[in-house]
């Protein structure tokens, strides 16, 4: 009898196996053919360039990444966070429009978008903790509303930066490394420290895993899901600082990429993990990935509404593949 | 002159009202220091709410808690945790993809100089399940990998690491195990005994009860009835003549029919989990009833049936005929339907009217060309709820509004409506008053005096030999017996259920 259950588990065991690791394989696929048919794509110049454009994604990444390991990373009903990178977008035209249209200081621009972003991160806790909204639904509406109220600041319009402050986050560099390389790794490696090697990240990472389990244990879950979301509103405006240096100023619009960059990023992290669980470390090494995958596909001539088209699949196949893991395991 | 003896707990005359039921009335619970003390009695006979009352769920109305000698006179979760006493729920707790360790110190995280000690978190927790409980697992194992006994042994340590335990309550602790697992669960209780620890072993299965416990307190209507010293392997009777004290009434309508041809059947049927090589006959006209603790895997078998999973292995025949049954409409189309177990999640559309629950299953006999004829079918509706006398007597009114027992009748009514030749009912009258199980009892004999064959799954021993003609019984998974109800009785039904085998004397 053992050898027969043995004989009936296997297959479909190793069928989800395959299926947790799809997004890799087929990622690992692009890369090669990439690197093939765009040889310079390994060129120490063309990384850093790689390395910079992904550090807004790198960002807003590590809020998202901390929110969905606080709540649980089912894709319907777990945590997550798609208001980041509006959140990000209105902090970025809240800096534009106080230093260029109002002259003021940079200290004061950037405490006023730090207070948006807290006041997002309070409105996605309350929904979220208070209310009991789904994340997905709550988030999605604080999306909007912070999109409309960019509009309003900026009245729709593109305002262009000449601070110092941030043309030095885009062109500068300490001993060749871009400085905003360098920035971004300083807050890599607090989100990493902060939600994996701390006690406060593991018990985090208890609520994400079983709520109940973590409360029987005497973990305060409704205020660590709520902690996830102001930090995730904070890794928001931490981006907007970068979104600004990269487009010399603010653009309309420019969070639907970046919406689109993060969840393929975070969740395609997942694979790396060894227990197929989003991680910080993995949605930073995803960001960078679908970063390479973007200036690759620009270097070898792909129409960029093609691009979209593919990132678009991709997480289609990231996330089928993570509901799919789920219901295996459950 | 005898000696005072040393209690480690003393719950002394607790009374605890809910509104219309007196849930706990003067009760006493005395643990000896060192002892395992099972507690026992029926559902609802108090054991959860006096094990909420020393948890500090709930407050109680009167009476004296004791723990270690100190009088607590406001009971609150974290006193009794700071008075040394720990609580292994039925459920697990466990977060699959943590590993062995940082589930053993989940909020209890140990810290270092550089953020988490995950190597001494790790060594500790694996010093402990191998010194303290028997068990032999790495740290760094994930719990998903783990068997069911390990995962508990986890659950176990979680609760015990900090050392500070001093009197431990288990819930049913081999709810989740198979019978070869629950050794070893046992080996780690025993192994807390020689430490020195105190527990209170709740549990339905009376033969562990008399393998494991010193003591045992039985409960029965909120009232202790018996406090027995003197527990060996045969102890088994006597504590079930405690627990029931009480005589089948006249509830079940006379069973007078006669089975008729084998209808449906299972060959060697397993999921390789739950339930293995059940061989189950239903025959035209019999009720047969299948009896078995929760966990037992009467539901998963019941879920199998009724194509809601399906198995690893065997078959299911209908008249001979092999059926696949993926899912539950496989099972319809072939006239096999089910009454669930949770009426008003899974059974009925509540704020649909009583008349469209009825024609759920059967609207095709009351359309024409797929347009369901509204007035046909309220017609149909109205006789059927007629019929079987759901009250108020208006097929318009809204399902939620009715009461358990009507709503219940509403999902029999649905199915009546088909022409269907297997009912299988899972606990049909849970939460159903008196008078409308009479009723439901009484639909269910006309159901088979029809023809049908019917099989009522239930975890009420009186319901299924008032009920039924057969009763299969169900223990771990597999099935111990298989006997006309005329020849078993309320003690030899409960022991086959709670401990496997018949040990108890028929009277």
């Amino acid at each position: 009898m053992n050898v027969a259950s043995e004989l009936t588990k296997e297959p479909a065991l190793s069928f989800a196996r395959v299926m947790s690791s799809a997004p890799l394989i087929i990622f690992v696929v692009l890369l090669i053919y990439l690197a093939i048919a765009a040889p310079n794509l390994l060129e120490p110049s063309t990384i850093s360039l790689i390395l910079k454009q992904s550090v807004p994604t790198v960002i807003v990444c590590l809020g998202l990444a901390t929110v969905v390991v606080a709540g649980g990373d089912d894709v319907v009903s777990g945590g997550i966070d798609l208001s980041i990178p509006a959140t990000a977008v209105l902090c970025a035209g809240v800096i534009a429009d106080q230093l260029t249209n109002h002259g003021s200081s940079l200290f004061f621009a950037l405490a006023l978008a730090i207070a948006a972003a807290l006041a997002m991160g309070i409105v996605n806790a309350l929904l979220v903790v208070f209310i009991g909204m789904t994340p997905l639904l709550a988030t999605l509406a604080s999306s909007v509303a912070a999109v409309g109220i960019t509009k309003v600041i900026t009245s729709s319009r593109r305002i262009n930066i000449d601070h110092p402050f941030i043309i030095y986050i885009r062109d500068g560099d300490i001993g060749g490394v871009p400085s905003a390389v360098l920035v971004a790794a300083v807050f890599v490696l607090i989100f990493c420290i902060a939600v994996h090697r701390t006690r406060w990240g593991m018990q985090l990472q208890a609520v994400g895993g079983s709520r109940e389990a973590a409360e029987v244990s005497g973990i305060k879950a409704s205020r660590l899901v709520a902690q996830s979301f102001m930090l995730a509103a904070i890794a928001g405006a931490l981006a907007s600082v970068f979104v600004l240096a990269r487009g010399s100023g603010s653009t309309p619009g420019s969070e639907e990429n970046l919406l689109l960059e993060m969840v393929l990023a975070t969740f395609l992290g997942a694979a790396f993990s060894p227990r197929r669980i989003v991680t910080v470390w993995g949605a930073v090494l995803g960001a960078v990935l679908v970063s390479v995958l973007s200036v690759g596909f620009k270097s070898i001539g792909v129409d960029v509404f093609w691009t979209g088209c593919i990132k678009g699949s991709l997480i289609l196949i990231v996330v089928a593949s993570a509901a799919y893991t789920g219901k295996a395991q459950s | 002159m005898t000696l005072p003896v040393d209690y480690i707990l003393e719950m002394q005359n607790i009374s605890k009202a809910f509104p219309g039921v007196q849930a706990l009335d003067k009760t006493d619970l005395r643990v000896r220091r060192g002892s395992i003390h099972g507690l026992v009695g029926e559902n609802g006979a108090g054991k959860s709410t006096i094990i909420k009352v020393l948890a500090g769920v709930y407050t109680r109305d009167e009476g004296s808690v004791s723990i270690d000698g100190q009088a607590i006179d406001t009971i609150t979760p974290i006193a009794v945790h700071d008075a040394g006493v720990r609580f292994i729920h039925q459920e697990l707790h466990l977060v699959p993809h943590f590993t062995v360790a940082e589930s053993v110190f989940m909020g209890q995280e140990l810290q270092g100089m550089l953020g988490l000690a995950s190597r001494r978190m790790q060594q500790r927790a694996e010093t402990f399940l191998r010194e303290s409980l028997n068990c032999d697992i790495k740290g760094k194992t994930l719990i998903r990998t783990l068997s069911p006994a390990e995962k508990k042994l986890v659950q176990i340590a979680r609760a015990l690491i900090d050392d500070q335990a001093k009197l431990v309550i288990f819930d049913e602790p081999t709810a989740p195990l198979a019978s070869g697992e629950t050794e070893q669960v046992f080996k780690a209780i025993r192994r807390l005994k020689e430490r020195g620890i105190s527990m209170i072993y709740v549990s339905h299965y009376l033969g562990e009860i008399t393998e494991l416990c010193d003591e045992v307190t039985v409960f029965r209507n909120g009232s202790t009835v018996a406090v027995m010293t003197d527990i060996d392997e045969h102890a088994t009777d006597r504590i079930i003549h405690n627990m029931v004290g009480r005589d089948i009434d006249a509830l079940y309508p006379a069973k007078t029919v006669s089975p008729g041809q084998p209808l449906f059947i299972s060959s060697s049927l397993s999921d390789n989990k739950r339930f293995f090589d059940i061989n189950l006959q239903a025959n035209r006209g019999e009720v047969l009833g299948i009896a078995g603790l929760i966990g037992s895997g009467r539901e998963e078998l019941i879920d199998t049936l009724y194509g809601l999973s399906v198995p690893t292995q065997g078959s299911i025949a209908l008249e001979g005929k092999t059926l696949r049954l993926n899912t539950p409409a496989d099972a319809v189309a072939n006239g096999i339907v089910l009454v669930p177990r949770d009426r008003r999640n899974d059974g009925l559309v509540l704020d649909m009217s009583v008349a469209d629950n009825i024609n759920l299953a059967s609207l095709d006999e009351v359309a024409i060309a797929r347009m369901e004829k509204r007035g046909a079918a309220q017609k149909r509706a109205t006789r059927l709820s007629d019929q079987i006398d759901i009250r108020p007597r208006n097929a318009k009114a809204i399902t939620r509004f009715l009461s358990g027992g009507n709503q219940q009748k509403v999902v029999l009514a649905r199915w009546l409506a088909t022409q269907s030749s297997v009912f299988i009912l899972d606990e049909p009258t849970v939460g159903v008053d008196i008078g409308a199980k009479v009723e439901i009892y009484q639909l269910i004999q006309n159901l088979a005096a029809n023809g049908a064959a019917v099989i009522v799954s239930s975890s009420d021993p009186q319901e299924l030999l008032g009920l039924c003609h057969r009763v299969m019984v169900m223990y771990r998974g597999q099935v111990v017996a298989d006997e006309q109800a005329l020849n078993l009785n309320f003690d030899a039904l409960l022991a086959l259920s709670t401990a496997g085998v018949a040990t108890a004397v028929t009277s």
